[in-house]
C-alpha cells in the first residue's frame, strides 16, 4: 500500500512538473505599446561571443551589441536592460516576454524563422577558414578529408554546410571560439570552417601561433537580425524603421568597426522599403 | 504572441538523440566502474594502510571533492596538451569522471568497511577463517548489503553527470540536444524530450540496479 501511495504521489509530481513544462501558460511577448508603458526596453546578448557581447572590466555587459541595444533604445525613449542569454533559452526568453528581442549572431535561416521573426538585418556575417599558417588549408577541397578534424563551435550555422559539403572531415563541436582557437592552436583540430567577423579579436590570446584566415566566397553570405516573439508585428515593425536609421547615420558601422577592429567585410544592404 | 509548442519539428531527430542516451549511458558505466575500482582500492588502503598510503588518498580525495568535475576535465582536456599529452575527447572526459567518481566511491567505501563488526572479524579468526576466506565469506556479504544503495544512488548520479561532456565535444544526449535546439530553434520541444529520455534512462537504470542487487546480494532496493 505504501509502494503504490509513494507510487502515485510520485506519479503526480511528475505529472505537475510535466504540465509546467509543458505549458508555457500566459506566457507572452510584449507589443510595442507594452513596451513604452513597462518603460523599458530588455534585450537578450550572449556574452560568450565577444566581441559581439563579452563582460568588460568592470563586469559589466558590453561589445557591439549592447551598443546597438543602446542606441535602439535612446530611439524609443526608453532605459535599456539587458539580459545575458545562452543559445537554448534565448528562443523562451523571447516567447514569454522576458526579453523583448534577442540578438547575440542570430543569423537567419529558414528554418529557424519558423519559430522567430526577424527585423532586416543588423550586420553580415561572412566566412571562412581558420588554421595554422603553412599547413595548406586553405580550400575547401583540402579540408574534405577523412584526416582533418574541423573544430568548430555547437549551434552554429557553418556545421549543416560542413555536413553538405565537407562531409568527409571529422568535427569536433565544442563550446565556444576561445576552446575552438586552443583545440587548433593544440593540434587537437587542424582547421575551422566558420564566421570569421570576429576572428581578429577572439585570436588575440593565440599570439604566439601563426594564423591563416581564408574567406570562402562559394559559402556565401548570412545576415543577423534581431529576433523578435513570432506575430509580434508592432515591435517589429518599429525595430526595422530603427534599424534603418541606424544604418544610414552610421551608428551601427561605426560600432562595428570599434569592436571589431575593422569595417564589416560585406556591408549590409539597407532599405527604406521592408 | 504565446509559444505554440509543435513537436512535430523536432520528432524526426528523436533517433538521433536515443543514439546520445547509449553514449551517455556507455560514459556512465565506464567512470562508475573505473570510479569503484579507484575507489575500493583506496578505501583499503584508508582502512587497512600504511600512513603514507592513508595521507595519499586524502589528499587525492580532498582534491577531487573539492574541485569541480568542469575544471578537472578542462586541466586534462586542454591543459595537458601543453605538456604533450593530447588525448581525445571522449578519453579525456572519461578519465576525468571516473577520477572524480573514484574520490567520491572512496569515502561510500571506506564508510562500509567502517560499518564492519569487530565481532564478525573476530568469528572469522576464531574459526580459522584465511585472510581471503575471510573476505569472501564475511567481509564481502557485509559490505555489499550495506554499500549498495549507495552506489547505485552514485551510478544515477553519474548517467546525469555526463551531461558536462557536452561541453568537449562528446556527442552525448545533451551534446546532441543543442545541436538539435540550434538547427531548429525550438528548445522548449528539444529539451523536453531530452529530459523524458533522461528519466526513462535514469528509471530503466534504477530498476536494472535494483533487480540485480536483489539477485546478487539480497538487497531491498526500492525504485519509487
Amino acid at each position: 500500500m505504501t509502494d503504490r501511495r509513494s507510487l502515485f504521489v510520485g506519479g503526480a509530481a511528475a505529472a505537475a512538473a510535466g504540465a509546467a513544462l509543458f505549458t508555457p501558460g500566459q506566457a507572452a511577448a510584449r507589443p510595442l505599446e507594452d513596451v513604452l508603458r513597462a518603460n523599458e526596453l530588455r534585450v537578450g546578448v550572449n556574452p560568450t561571443l565577444p566581441p559581439r557581447a563579452l563582460f568588460n572590466d568592470r563586469n559589466q555587459i558590453d561589445g557591439f551589441e549592447p551598443e546597438v541595444a543602446a542606441a535602439i533604445a535612446r530611439k524609443l525613449g526608453v532605459p535599456l536592460v539587458l539580459q545575458a542569454v545562452g543559445s537554448p533559452d534565448r528562443i523562451p526568453m523571447v516567447a514569454s516576454g522576458r526579453i523583448d528581442f534577442v540578438m547575440g549572431a542570430m543569423s537567419r535561416t529558414s528554418e529557424r524563422a519558423k519559430v522567430i521573426d526577424y527585423t532586416v538585418p543588423v550586420h553580415s556575417e561572412n566566412y571562412g577558414i581558420l588554421a595554422v599558417a603553412g599547413r595548406g588549408h586553405t580550400t575547401i577541397e583540402s579540408l574534405n578529408k577523412p584526416e582533418i578534424t574541423l573544430a568548430q563551435v555547437r549551434g552554429t550555422t557553418a556545421i549543416p554546410y560542413i555536413a553538405h559539403a565537407i562531409p568527409n572531415a571529422q568535427v569536433l563541436l565544442l563550446d565556444n571560439y576561445p576552446d575552438r582557437n586552443r583545440a587548433i592552436a593544440q593540434g587537437r583540430a587542424q582547421a575551422s570552417f566558420d564566421g570569421v567577423d570576429s576572428v581578429r579579436f577572439s585570436l588575440r590570446p593565440f599570439r604566439q601561433v601563426q594564423w591563416e584566415v581564408t574567406g570562402i566566397a562559394e559559402y556565401g553570405v548570412t545576415y543577423s537580425g534581431l529576433g523578435v516573439a513570432k506575430n509580434n508585428h508592432s515591435l517589429r515593425n518599429w525595430l526595422n524603421i530603427a534599424l534603418y536609421e541606424l544604418h544610414v547615420d552610421g551608428t551601427i558601422e561605426r560600432a562595428w568597426e570599434k569592436w571589431f577592429d575593422g569595417p564589416m567585410i560585406t556591408k549590409v544592404p539597407h532599405n527604406a522599403f521592408f | 504572441m504565446s509559444y505554440t509548442l509543435i513537436y512535430s519539428q523536432v520528432t524526426g531527430h528523436i533517433p538521433y538523440l536515443l543514439a546520445g542516451a547509449w553514449l551517455t549511458l556507455q560514459l556512465a558505466c565506464i567512470s562508475f566502474f573505473i570510479g569503484w575500482a579507484i575507489g575500493l582500492v583506496n578505501a583499503s588502503l584508508l582502512v587497512y594502510g600504511p600512513r603514507p598510503a592513508r595521507l595519499a588518498v586524502r589528499a587525492y580525495v580532498t582534491f577531487f571533492i573539492n574541485t569541480p568535475l568542469l575544471v578537472q576535465i578542462f586541466f586534462i582536456f586542454f591543459v595537458l596538451p601543453d605538456m604533450g599529452i593530447l588525448l581525445s575527447p571522449y578519453a579525456a572526459v572519461a578519465i576525468g569522471m571516473s577520477l572524480n567518481a573514484g574520490a567520491y566511491l572512496t569515502e561510500i567505501q571506506r564508510a562500509g568497511f567502517g560499518s564492519l563488526r569487530r565481532a564478525e572479524m573476530d568469528a572469522a579468526a576464531a574459526m580459522g577463517f584465511s585472510l581471503v576466506q575471510t573476505i569472501w565469506y564475511v567481509v564481502l556479504p557485509h559490505i555489499a548489503k550495506a554499500l549498495y544503495p549507495p552506489l547505485a544512488n552514485q551510478f544515477i548520479i553519474q548517467v546525469m553527470t555526463t551531461s558536462i561532456a557536452a561541453i568537449f565535444a562528446v556527442e552525448e544526449l545533451t551534446g546532441r540536444a543543442y545541436n538539435v535546439n540550434s538547427l531548429t530553434f525550438r528548445a522548449l520541444e528539444v529539451f523536453s524530450i531530452t529530459a523524458v529520455i533522461y528519466v526513462l534512462l535514469t528509471i530503466a537504470c534504477s530498476l536494472a540496479l535494483a533487480l540485480l542487487g536483489r539477485w546478487l546480494f539480497r538487497v531491498n532496493a526500492k525504485v519509487f
